[in-house]
């Protein structure tokens, strides 16, 4: 069974692609700081239906300098990582000129330095075993703006370049670098939005809707997969046409 | 095996894989003229690590990378005392 490691995979966006993976049949890895009663369910889903497996790691993933022993101790635990599915990110949204800098740096930290951190021992095991996928988690945000959300468009538009160099940095050892952007999708992340601004971006969207999590989670389950092996260092947007 | 024989056949092994042409092995050789590329020396650190249970570039206070085959295996046998 391929294990696939997905951060921030407790609630939210990373549950649901955490679910997504185990009933495709991966050992998903969940890694998050608590863990959940929503993940608990995951798991004994899992269980009872014998697709893949799950299984949950706590880890506090602002941790940078603990980052190197977590990958020792995953490969140890389960054996080669096939993919990494980098989700987990902090959303603090306010005026830039107010924002206090502890949460710009938080921001930075948890959205951008942990992830590339993380991919640096990930990715090298990956090419010492052959290949692997590796997908960020990204938003349409990263290229599109929204007043309130510079630090975090930056973070994301952060991960959209990592992932464009990094395929050419290692497409030749056989590892994917992809990123999926997802648009605003009901989670508690964007739970501060309110009911308006939420029918105003679904009223501008194409499919006059928002995603929900599960076509987020298809689109990763995709970029895992065979049918993805020609696609690298692409962006795949899933926002219900609201950037088209 | 020894920290210099672990590093040794992993330099070996990887220059296969790779179809790598590498140049005869010595303490003085310079590993930018070894034959491998910097990716094969990042599988050569993830392998030894596995091998060897360590990873001094991740410990190490510096950035810098070794600079001959001496100093890669001095490098190993250091920080495994």
């Amino acid at each position: 069974m391929r294990n696939v490691i997905v951060t921030g995979g407790s609630r939210g966006l990373g549950l649901g692609i955490v679910r997504r993976l185990t009933e495709a049949g991966y050992r998903t890895i969940a890694i998050a700081r608590k863990e959940t009663a929503q993940l608990q369910s995951a798991m004994e889903d899992g269980e009872r239906d014998h697709h893949g497996s799950l299984r949950f790691v706590p880890f506090d993933l602002s941790r940078i300098d603990e980052i190197p022993r977590l990958v020792k101790t995953l490969r140890k635990d389960f054996g080669p990582i096939y993919g990494l599915v980098n989700n987990a990110a902090v959303g603090f949204d306010g005026v830039l000129a107010i924002m206090h800098n502890s949460q710009i740096e938080e921001l930075v930290r948890v959205n951008t330095l942990s992830p590339i951190v993380l991919t640096k021992y990930v990715v090298r095991s990956m090419m010492a075993d052959g290949g692997g996928r590796i997908v960020n988690v990204a938003s349409i945000i990263g290229f599109t703006g929204y007043s309130g959300l510079s630090v975090y468009g930056a973070t994301k538009a952060s991960m959209i370049g990592f992932t464009r160099s990094l395929a050419r940095e290692v497409g030749r050892m056989g590892v994917n670098v992809n990123s999926v952007a997802p648009g605003f999708v009901d989670t508690e992340m964007t739970q501060k939005l309110e009911d308006e601004q939420r029918q105003q971006i679904a009223r501008r969207s194409a499919l006059r809707r928002l995603p929900d999590i599960d076509d987020v989670a298809h689109a990763v389950e995709f970029l895992l997969g065979e049918q993805s092996k020609s696609i690298t260092g692409t962006v795949l947007t899933v926002d219900a046409g609201n950037t088209a | 095996m020894s920290v210099r024989l672990s590093v040794i056949s992993q330099v070996e092994q990887v220059a296969k894989e790779q179809k790598k042409k590498l140049a005869p092995l010595s303490d003085d050789l310079v590993l930018l003229d070894s034959g491998l590329d910097s990716l094969c020396f990042a599988i050569i650190v993830a392998r030894l690590e596995d091998a060897l249970g360590i990873d001094p570039f991740s410990t190490a206070e510096d950035a810098g990378f070794p600079v001959t085959l001496g100093d890669l295996i001095r490098f190993y046998e250091e920080a495994g005392k």
